[in-house]
């Protein structure tokens, strides 16, 4: 009876053991470091230890903090593609200067809202989902928990250069892109797209005296 | 004696809804164990249906638009566009003049820990609301979890202070009110409208409130108006202490702010209907 028990123990636990290899194989796989979520998740952790680092929080280091982020940012955002599908039509009817210039100031006006929301949770907790990816786009779901409410935080990517970068966001369902989109459009209406650069440059300047 | 009466009557039926609720909501509770979340019982219909091994995706095909919406969609209706207009200057300054620096004060002298308790509470009035629009919209097990939500917050939790039930057994609350139910049965959002004191909505969901109102408890059990603006303005300076700071970044980083809260907000109500 006693040999017995001890055979069931000896294969139980040779069991466990394949199975824990297995399992933790599967995971290795399904989390590779070209996944979106991985990316997505490593450069939101590189701005969070930016904001959060206490070395950086003096007033002296502001510049440079702020420099850093960007260096993040701009690598995470396709800026050019969110600048192009927030104009809509409009901008077929552009010159490529004009384009660069605009997606300049877009790039800018972006960095501000997406930062600002950062930076105001900076002490919260992030958590990532799930992904959902289809050949060159994908979509990660995210959430940002404040103050014991959770707000979502939806990102649209596609891969350029083996690289993901992201084309939209959307927090608590409101796209980024379609928001501009509409915000642009009023202003362009009445003012034409020189009115549109005037509004975002002066915008810019205003809140750099703010900060 | 008749006024005594008469809200009996309106009561009793309530408590008979509760505990039929409350029944289903302990069935339903063991069923929800078993499949989580309503987005893996779709995916493996879908996984099925298509035989892709990706395709395992509910929300992607009608979301595939996301990103390259190209088209403008469809413009909100906004005919009092002046008035809104008006009102929406009204209410930017009351915030920066009034409620902005009121919040403060009240940050200043209160722990964040007591805001949320604070919002936990008046949350947990708006229950009522949650689990007759969930009901309405054919969603048993929500109202019945709301149900439950209600009774342990309101005693495990004293009063709603905590939220005992999502801490302890992960029973979530949804955000159903009444201007979604119109949605969910086609209603459009109609014109948009920026009240004073409330800000966005539309028509749809103007007449939503009235139907939120008749379903919250100061309503219902008839409270004083002095006492219903009192706490309601209590309410939204707990809630704007909470999250300082989000306006201003919105409609600084908005070129015409007044557009850009509009398409917000209906964003915003879009997506909680589809949900």
């Amino acid at each position: 009876m006693g040999k017995y028990s001890k055979q069931l123990v000896l294969i139980s636990v040779f069991l466990l053991m394949v199975w824990m290899l297995l399992s933790g194989g599967e995971k290795a796989l399904a989390s590779s470091e070209n996944d979106p979520l991985v990316q997505l998740q490593k450069s939101v952790d590189e701005i969070l230890m930016i904001l959060q680092s206490e070395e950086l929080q003096a007033p002296e280091k502001k510049d440079e903090r702020k420099q850093r982020i960007l260096a993040v940012v701009n690598r995470m955002f396709d800026f050019r593609g969110m600048a192009r599908s927030s104009l809509g039509q409009n901008w077929n009817n552009l010159t490529a200067e004009e384009r660069d210039r605009f997606v300049s100031l877009f790039a800018s006006l972006v960095e501000q809202r997406y930062i600002g929301k950062i930076d105001a949770y900076s002490n919260q907790k992030v958590i990532y989902k799930n992904q959902r990816v289809r050949n060159n786009k994908a979509r990660v779901y995210t959430a940002i928990i404040d103050k014991d409410m959770e707000i979502p935080i939806d990102y649209s990517l596609q891969i350029s250069q083996g690289k993901w970068l992201i084309k939209d966001l959307k927090i608590e369902n409101v796209s980024l892109i379609a928001n501009y989109r509409r915000d642009f459009n009023s202003i362009i209406r009445k003012e034409q797209f020189a009115g549109l650069v005037e509004k975002i440059t002066e915008q810019l300047e205003k809140s750099e005296m703010q900060n | 004696m008749n006024y005594f009466r008469t809200k009996k009557n309106i009561i009793s039926p309530l408590y008979m809804a509760v505990f039929f609720l409350l029944l289903t909501a302990t069935h339903a509770w063991s069923e929800d164990t078993a499949d989580q979340s309503p987005d893996a019982q779709t995916d493996v219909t879908l996984a099925t249906d298509e035989a892709v091994s990706d395709a395992g995706d509910d929300t992607w095909t009608e979301e595939d638009n996301w990103d390259d919406e190209w088209d403008e969609g469809d413009t909100i209706a906004d005919p009092l566009e002046p008035l809104n207009r008006a009102f929406f200057h009204f209410n930017d300054k009351l915030y920066y003049w009034v409620l902005k620096p009121v919040s403060r004060g009240y940050s200043a002298i209160t722990p964040e820990d007591v805001r949320i308790v604070v919002r936990n509470f008046f949350d947990n009035l708006r229950t009522p609301t949650r689990a007759v629009n969930s009901l309405l919209q054919g969603q048993v097990r929500d109202s019945s979890v709301e149900v439950t939500r209600f009774i342990l917050n309101s005693t495990v939790g004293i009063f709603g202070l905590g939220d005992f039930a999502k801490d302890v057994l992960d029973l979530r609350s949804t955000k159903e009110d009444t201007g979604q139910t119109l949605g969910h049965y086609g209603a459009g959002g109609g014109f948009y409208i920026y009240w004073p004191f409330l800000g966005p909505s539309n028509l749809r969901d103007s007449l939503g409130l009235v139907g939120d109102a008749y379903l919250h408890p100061l309503i219902f059990f008839d409270a004083d108006w002095g006492v219903i603006v009192g706490l309601w303005t209590f309410e939204k300076v707990n809630y704007t202490a909470l999250t300082l700071g989000d306006y201003e970044l919105f409609t600084e980083t908005a070129l015409d702010p007044y557009t850009a809260v509009k398409d917000a907000y209906n964003q915003y109500r879009n997506g909680l209907i589809k949900e």
